[in-house]
């Protein structure tokens, strides 16, 4: 906490984030009345894919700031003050924050590709592991060779802990996993391919940034547009007229009587 | 001994090949699917729905019969665990290979010239397999002093690596000049390697019949002087040659060599050697 203080002036993203938590924790209401709570959940920005679809893509970052308990927030807070100084140190400030964001986003995107379209989702967590999967890429990058830093403790301690944490979510039903592992591989490409690219300029790294980036917008057109998913054909049905929106019910049958 | 000229090669270019850009046909497909979803939609929204229906389970099937294809070849086809064991040494190389020696090289490299650094640069970078900067390095090592026949050698490997076979052949050739048996008889093997690329039948079975007689065997040498036998016509020779080459060995063999056993087994089998 002491260090924390004394170099606010060199984490001003990750102090930042956590106020940023703590204060929406406040204004949620955190600690009132569940009912209440929950409401305010979804007023602030709370994931779910339905609501993505239904013209509110915001939430794929909004959900990165929220949080649904106490322990949730501390052990985020926890893992953000762990890794956030030394990653905001190392990156800068603005690439720091440019991380966040986009690994908030490729969490969110990986929520609703793969989740329920009713599931709820809340936390900072798929922005932390993006800042995990970001530290093993500037690892990878930083060594003898690709996989020299599994030399050292250290960095063996932390992909024990990105282990660790993948199968606690695996075994916990209410921890989204998905948005973990989007966020991860967010995190770690994004620093493989932009922050921390390779000295050796040559098409094929070209072609793999676009086809990451080709990627993400991909992902994110299919979860505002899920042309196949019935929440989607149903509302698009009920918002047509005539020949279109029997086209549409069909679909919709199709989707969910047919196996 | 007289110094052979410095050489006068083109860069080659590392082109990528199939399977590097495979990955990245595969990931623009996926890209491109829920646009193609989308266009169908517009037009069709049952359509769409079937579509994207019958791609999972296409993909599914598709897997789960490569799944067992590859079980079933790995099992039945000789060949494959050893080309699998080969990719699998050849993709670890790549990505644990220290590039400590490379950067300390070249920073060397930058306050004085010298061959001996060139060359290690130039053998680092082959083995990173930037061929155009390597054969820079190395060009230049031999400009410097064309005397070292370890200059010529690696420059051989990485004009040969990039089939610039004539050009490989000759600095293969510079390199046993040199010294006669360079790198326990390695030039000599690719000096015959490259003779028989470039048409040269006669010279370079004799050319492997020389490396065998003064280093021994190896799976791959014997491997390549069968072909150069088969091309030629001795059929009997060749067939011996792959009998050695397919031999079991007495100790286990690096991933090359194991690759080079296997295919030798399978010419054998297509000559018929058991009937």
């Amino acid at each position: 906490m002491k260090d924390l203080l004394q170099h606010a002036d060199e984490m001003p993203v990750t102090l930042v984030v956590a106020i940023a938590y703590g204060t929406l924790a406040v204004v949620t209401k955190m600690f009132g009345p569940a009912e209440q709570f929950a409401e305010n959940l979804h007023r602030f920005g709370m994931l779910t894919p339905q609501l993505v679809t239904a013209g509110e893509p915001w939430r794929l970052l909004t959900y990165a700031f929220l949080h649904g308990n106490a322990l949730h927030l501390v052990f985020n807070l926890m893992m953000l003050f762990g890794i956030g100084p030394q990653l905001e140190r190392t990156l800068g400030s603005v690439r720091f924050a440019a991380l966040y964001v986009v690994t908030a986003v490729g969490g969110g995107l990986m929520v609703c590709l793969t989740q329920p379209f009713q599931q709820a989702v809340v936390g900072g967590s798929g922005a932390l592991f993006g800042m995990l999967g970001c530290a093993v890429a500037l690892l990878m990058r930083s060594g003898r060779h690709s996989f020299a830093f599994l030399e050292f403790e250290g960095p063996r301690r932390l992909m024990a802990m990105i282990v660790a944490n993948l199968v606690i979510g695996f075994l916990l039903p209410f921890v989204s996993n998905s948005g973990h592992i989007g966020g991860l591989l967010t995190g770690f490409a994004f620093t493989l391919f932009w922050l921390a690219p390779g000295r050796q300029r040559s098409p094929l790294r070209l072609a793999w940034r676009a086809v990451v980036l080709l990627l993400f917008v991909s992902a994110g057109f299919a979860s505002l547009v899920p042309v196949t998913r019935a929440d989607y054909l149903a509302g698009a049905a009920l918002a047509a007229q005539g020949e279109r929106r029997e086209q549409l019910e069909r679909a919709f049958f199709e989707v969910t009587t047919r196996r | 001994m007289t110094a052979p000229p410095p050489p006068t090669a083109p860069p080659p270019t590392t082109r990528p090949r199939w399977f590097h850009w495979a990955p990245i046909a595969a990931g623009l497909l996926l890209a491109a699917w829920p646009f193609v979803l989308w266009a169908v939609h517009q037009e069709n929204p049952v359509a769409a729905v079937r579509l994207a229906r019958g791609a999972a389970t296409a993909l599914t099937t598709t897997a789960f019969y490569g799944a067992l294809l590859a079980s079933g070849l790995l099992l039945l086809w000789p060949p494959a665990p050893a080309w699998l064991r080969l990719v699998a040494t050849r993709t670890w190389r790549n990505l644990t290979l220290d590039r400590a020696p490379l950067e300390r090289a070249r920073s060397e490299l930058q306050h004085f010239e010298s061959a001996a650094r060139q060359l290690e640069v130039g053998r680092q970078l082959r083995l990173l397999r930037q061929l155009a900067a390597a054969v820079h390095h190395l060009a230049r090592a031999i400009e410097l002093d064309p005397s070292v026949a370890g200059a010529h050698h690696q420059f051989g490997l990485a004009l040969f690596t990039a089939g610039e076979i004539e050009l490989a052949g000759r600095a293969f050739a510079n390199a046993e000049r040199l010294d006669p048996g360079h790198a326990f008889g390695d030039a000599l093997l690719h000096l015959g390697r490259c003779q028989f690329l470039a048409g040269h039948t006669e010279a370079a079975a004799s050319t492997l019949c020389s490396h065998q007689q003064r280093h021994g065997g190896s799976p791959k040498s014997h491997l390549w002087l069968a072909e150069v036998l088969d091309r030629s016509g001795d059929r009997d020779g060749a067939r011996a040659a792959l009998r050695t080459a397919a031999a079991r060995p007495s100790h286990r063999l690096d991933a090359e060599q194991n690759w080079c056993r296997a295919r030798a087994r399978v010419r054998l089998w297509r000559y018929g050697a058991g009937r």
